[in-house]
């Protein structure tokens, strides 16, 4: 789920293109309307009208069945939950228990979060069955003029087979688009649909209902009430999610690319061998090893018990850089922040490596040659021939990486989890701590808090700040789309 | 002449001395868990690199199941769920990249930024509706549920396969279309077949999600049933405070034989994991 | 004409994978029945995993009653056994019971996620009543089906409440409704030490304890940084925690208790105790690590790390209640939150009178006298708990003198990280002893973050 990449049109040209698109749709359908004949005008009512006419009758029986099954969809399922969606639901659960039968009886009672989920499922679909709508009718208009023109018409047989050809796009994206709507886009528009509700733990379904409040969750974040200390915590949290984002995702990075030319160089035996132990760290779990590094440098573990050993710990009070009597790695700020970073540097180093390697094998040798006969050193070959190669080849994984590491949960979660606690009294009124990403902290709030509402708010200014930093880092890298160039 | 052979071997140690430190540093906390998994305590020993005592008597405690462990099970339970993740995600992200890479049709352009901006929302957040959305359809507590979970949005992940089929090259793609062949038998046929590296690089990655996953895994099969909890769900809850000093040697037996899979895994695909992923780096 | 072949393959697929992965539920489970000799309720039951919802509705008929039932994962063997005896106790109907593993002391964290998705009958801890109830998750025991128990238990409620200890049943009420059973006691903190390096008088005060414990070259461990152990000083000194109608929590730390202590007084006192080389502050979940590995010497713990103390200490395993501290010129009795493991009925359950049943025979007499044996909690019930073997317990028996100063847990759920942060201020010395004015302003915000409005 980690796993997603970003991409490398800016947001600003997404947006366009798609507007766009939504525009040349609409002309479409408003001239297949107006100029269709009374079939295609039909289709707008019968969504199998224009095929019959055409004799194509297997297309028009599954366009019928399609029309049936939305209606049904609407009237059984929609329409219980649609209706309910301005309020979310106002019948309260009330039960009576019956000695008769041992069991509980219910009122039928609203339950907020399924009205608002089921809701939005039904305005999926209908916007599915929107689109499909228009789209019969623009189709069914070409019928008509292709009729008209006396070319050939398809038949059902041969409109199959275009599926597997000049259509082999749609049966190949349908059902990976059906799963990312489903599973990533309904999700999405939920929480920040529940942004705007006062969904919390006062208003937990299904015994208590929850309502829209509009914009009075923003406003908790960035006015500011006295009791309210969200705004104070964001801004820091924010502060050092950026801070992380930047270093985890620079350190790995030219730890990576300086580790392969370690390993790369004609000087080094034995590269399998060091290679194979760099990769078996991959390879265990990061909650199994992420924990054992929270218990190697807790304040008892066996890091501090050498530090301890060998004096560094009382050196360290003496200059006056710790006040307890254990060197705080993962407990205090600074110290915490520091070790994260450090100890991310070990889980990210040999990915980078991997994939460093794979790129500087495609490094061009001739420059490579004729700077070492010009007599540049080492240092000079990185410089001005290693380094500008890689970051032309991986410069947009860097911006994706970027993003990754802003939602890094792992890496927090698993080290600080149980272990910190913030010593920022306004911190913790707001259940933030000093080394929560945007994204721990909004996984804390709804796993303990169930502040549903802060941390689907937090959530979209998640979101804000990767667009607003893709947008920028492109622009200012790439300047425009590639793609093309390369093919 | 001789004065500049030592100084060369002198470079050769040093250089591969500096990569030896290095190295050993990285290994280190997972020999540390190595040697963990063979102490004959069982509770949480922070105090020494070694175990006091060595046995193997942990590996045969988490091999046979009890009321708690059960991993054999749970190490059967993840392979499946693997397996279906697997197969499943890479079907969708090699058929989304081909579509997007070798196709052109008018939807492409905004499909494409929908997914950039997509990836742009945080996943932790979608948590709870994605788990209210499977008890919908009953599939709470259901490995299937899991496996949806794992690979359904999986396209979303296309662009380094992507960018490695925008590598192969058009001139294939046109001679299969000139002998008759349509998309269906050119994507099977031309394209699949040149894709070693992409192949086993999504295999890999979306074989390794299961096992690492305890997050939406906690949260999908929570009605406590120990028998079908996944690897990471089951030893996760090892570390409760009233069984951590009873479990926690069995729960580093436990990732040391969650590792050894997948090691395995990858030194035999390292070479077209490195290709996949660089091939696809290189546009993605 | 996308959207249908979306739709078929979908379902094809879907279809497909059901029928695999349905076939390898079923394979896995049987395997297991082999395996697992302890409870075969469980693998039973376990086959019905992949359909729940159906069963929850298919009980009405009456004739077999569908319940589902949570409990520690330490406790699994023995609620198979007392889940058959409760099958037994019953000939007459058809249970089809289902046992789930899901730790006290996380019962809430799953079933407020869900709360229809939980189990009808689960055990908790009792510091996750308020939240429950506030939820609207636990079933109240007052009502209508208090009928149940007289009819079938041939019991009252009233006859429950007077069988266990008054606190227990305070503990599971809230605003005088009854809404949990009370499974065991002895969930608070006393101390553990070793009595070869410390007397039993030593342990009195804090003072003599530090002393001691820094004389052995020991340690005395304790968490601080946590809103559960630190209150002790507070409701030692007289202070209390007020849990509001709408959530939030009253605290009065940041004024004069009614026993005429300051709040700085007592913030002193914990950071004189914080200060002393004899004093290792220790989080929650490294205690029974910090035991095992021999780091102290005594330490402030529960009843569920006796075994690990008894193993650490030997032959100088020994417990008494909390000892004493100076706030001021006196010496102030160090109290605790009171602790109960509790079950309860979901308000959800459709069959909530055998699940009611299920609930109260769980927590009777033989079965806490079971659960003693098998796992050492303490019972509430007063006839189990007067039984020799309970009362020669040692833990068990510092756990009921410490509860003398128990208070119930009436704090709200945003009382916990001011309260974390406030004690991790203390441990780390970031107050100073005598900077009365930076130690009010601590004790101000403490209050102040506990009393915010919950959302």
């Amino acid at each position: 789920m980690e796993e997603r990449t970003g991409g490398f049109a800016s947001i600003g040209g997404a947006l366009g293109g798609f507007f766009g698109a939504i525009g040349r749709f609409f002309a479409e359908f408003g001239t297949a309307v107006v100029k269709g004949d009374a079939f295609v005008k039909l289709s707008l009512l019968w969504w199998g009208a224009g095929y019959a006419r055409r004799k194509q009758f297997a297309k028009a029986l599954i366009m019928t069945l399609l029309e049936a099954a939305i209606v049904w969809f609407t009237l059984s399922f929609a329409m219980s939950y649609v209706p309910k969606f301005s309020t979310l639901g106002t019948v309260q659960a009330e039960q009576v228990f019956n000695i008769a039968t041992m069991q509980s009886e219910w009122n039928d009672y609203d339950n907020s979060f399924m009205i608002l989920l089921f809701s939005l499922f039904s305005f999926v679909v209908w916007a599915v069955a929107l689109v499909v709508w228009m789209r019969n009718v623009v189709n069914v208009y070409q019928l008509q003029l292709q009729a008209q023109q006396g070319r050939h018409v398809n038949n059902f047989v041969e409109d199959l087979k275009s599926y597997l050809d000049e259509k082999f796009h749609i049966t190949l994206l349908s059902l990976p688009v059906l799963g990312i709507v489903v599973f990533t886009v309904i999700p999405i528009l939920l929480l920040i649909l529940v942004a705007f509700t006062n969904y919390d733990q006062q208003h937990m379904p299904p015994t208590n209902l929850f309502t829209w409040v509009g914009f009075a969750n923003f406003s908790a974040l960035f006015g500011g009430s006295i009791t309210s200390t969200f705004g104070y915590a964001f801004v820091r949290v924010l502060g050092w999610t950026l801070v992380w984002s930047f270093f985890a995702t620079l350190t790995t990075y030219f730890g990576g690319i300086l580790m392969s030319l370690l390993l790369n160089s004609k000087l080094t035996r034995g590269t399998k061998l060091w290679r194979t132990m760099l990769v078996m760290t991959i390879a265990v779990p990061q909650f199994v090893s992420l924990l054992l590094m929270r218990n190697l440098f807790s304040n008892t573990g066996l890091i501090n018990t050498f530090c301890s050993n060998i004096g560094l710990t009382g050196f360290l009070r003496d200059i006056g850089l710790i006040s307890s009597s254990t060197i705080p790695f993962l407990s205090a700020p600074g110290w915490a922040h520091v070790m994260i970073i450090i100890i991310n540097i070990w889980v990210g180093i040999p990915y980078q490596m991997l994939i460093a390697t794979g790129v500087l094998m495609n490094l061009p040798t001739d420059q490579l040659e004729s700077a070492r006969i010009d007599g540049a050193n080492p240092f000079q070959t990185f410089r001005h021939i290693t380094m500008p190669y890689m970051l032309f080849v991986t410069g947009p994984a860097l911006v994706t990486d970027f993003v990754k590491n802003f939602n890094n949960f792992n890496v927090i979660y698993l080290l600080t989890q149980d272990v910190y606690v913030t010593t920022d009294q306004f911190m913790a009124a707001s259940q933030a701590r000093e080394v929560d990403l945007l994204v721990t902290w909004l996984f804390n709030l709804t796993q303990n808090y169930y502040n549903y509402k802060m941390a689907s708010v937090i959530g979209i200014m998640v979101f804000v700040v990767c667009a607003v930093f893709t947008l920028i880092a492109f622009n200012f890298m790439i300047g425009g789309n590639k793609e093309e160039g390369y093919q | 002449m001789k004065r500049g052979r030592v100084k060369r071997a002198g470079r050769l140690l040093g250089h591969n001395a500096i990569i030896a430190i290095l190295c050993v540093l990285w290994i280190l906390p997972v020999v540390w868990l190595v040697c963990t998994s063979f102490s004959s305590y069982s509770g949480m020993n922070t105090s020494t690199f070694f175990p006091k005592e060595w046995s193997l008597i942990h590996y045969k405690l988490l091999l046979t199941p009890d009321t708690v462990n059960q991993f054999p099970t749970w190490f059967m339970n993840t392979f499946r769920i693997a397996c279906w993740t697997c197969v499943i995600s890479t079907l969708f992200v090699l058929m989304v990249a081909y579509a997007t890479s070798v196709m052109r049709f008018k939807a492409r352009k905004p499909l494409m930024n929908v997914a950039v901006i997509l990836n742009l929302f945080p996943g932790m957040l979608a948590m709870i509706a994605v788990y209210f959305t499977l008890k919908t359809f009953n599939l709470t507590n259901s490995h299937i549920g899991l496996i949806l979970v794992y690979s359904a949005s999986s396209g979303l992940g296309y662009l380094i396969a992507k960018g490695f089929f925008d590598t192969v090259p058009r001139s294939l793609c046109e001679a299969a279309r000139l002998d008759g062949c349509n998309e269906a038998m050119i994507f099977w046929k031309v394209v699949i077949p040149t894709s070693r590296p992409i192949i086993v690089y999504t295999i890999i990655s979306s074989f390794l999600t299961p096992w690492m996953d305890f997050v939406y895994s906690k949260m999908i099969l929570n009605a406590g049933i120990s028998a079908n909890y996944t690897v990471a769900v089951g030893l996760y809850r090892m570390l409760d405070k009233s069984l951590i000093n009873t479990y926690f040697t069995q729960f580093c037996v436990g990732g040391v034989l969650v590792s050894i899979p997948i090691s395995v895994l990858f030194l035999i695909m390292q070479k077209f994991y490195v290709e996949g992923v660089t091939n696809g780096a290189v546009k993605g | 004409m996308k959207k249908i072949l979306a739709l078929l393959l979908a379902l094809v697929l879907v279809l497909s994978l059901a029928a695999c992965a349905g076939d390898t539920t079923t394979n896995d489970t049987t395997n297991d029945t082999t395996n697992d000799t302890t409870n075969d309720t469980t693998n039973d039951t376990t086959n019905d995993t992949t359909d729940d919802t159906s069963d929850d509705t298919a009980a009405p008929s009456g004739e077999t009653i569908s319940l589902t039932l949570w409990g520690a994962e330490e406790d699994q063997a023995l609620l198979g056994e007392l889940v058959e005896e409760f099958k037994a106790a019953y000939p007459d109907q058809t249970f089809d019971i289902q046992i789930g593993v899901e730790s006290e002391s996380t019962a809430r964290d799953t079933i407020l996620t869900d709360v229809e998705a939980a189990a009808d009958v689960f055990a908790f801890a009792n510091d996750q009543l308020n939240d429950l109830v506030a939820a609207g998750a636990l079933l109240p025991l007052d009502g209508d089906i208090a009928q149940v128990l007289p009819a079938y238990a041939g019991k009252t409620l009233d006859d429950v409440k007077a069988a266990n200890s008054a606190g227990s049943v305070e503990a599971a009420s809230k605003d005088g409704v009854m809404y949990a059973f009370p499974m065991g006691g002895g969930n608070n903190y006393f101390l553990y030490y070793d009595s070869t390096k410390i007397t039993a008088e030593q342990a009195e005060t804090w003072d003599t304890l530090l002393e001691a414990a820094a004389a052995a070259g020991s340690k005395v461990g304790m968490t601080l940084n946590s809103g559960w152990y630190n209150a002790s000083f507070f409701l030692g000194a007289g202070f209390s925690t007020v849990l509001n109608a709408d959530g939030t929590t009253t605290l009065d730390w940041n004024g004069t208790s009614p026993d005429g202590y300051t709040g700085v007084q007592v913030a002193q006192s914990m950071l004189n105790i914080a200060s002393h080389p004899g004093f290792l502050a220790v989080t929650d979940g490294d205690l029974s690590n910090q035991i095992a590995s021999g780091a102290v010497c005594a330490v402030v713990d529960g009843t569920w790390d006796a075994a690990a103390c008894q193993t650490a200490f030997g032959d100088g395993y020994a417990a008494t209640k909390l000892p004493t501290f100076t706030c001021g010129e006196d010496q102030v009795q160090q109290a605790c939150f009171s602790g109960f493991k509790l079950i309860g009925v979901n308000a959800y359950s459709t069959n909530a009178g055998w699940a009611v049943l299920l609930a109260e025979f769980l927590t009777n007499e033989a079965s806490q006298t079971a659960r003693f044996e098998a796992r050492q909690v303490a019972p509430t019930n007063l006839n189990a708990a007067a039984a020799d073997a309970v009362t020669s317990n040692l833990a068990i028996a510092a756990s009921s003198a410490q509860d003398v100063y128990g208070f119930v847990q009436d704090v709200g759920g945003k009382y916990w990280d001011p309260a974390a942060t406030f004690g991790q201020m203390v441990a780390n010395g970031e107050l100073k002893v005598d900077d009365e004015a930076g130690i009010q302003e601590a004790l101000d915000l403490l209050v102040e973050g506990a009393g915010a409005s919950v959302e």
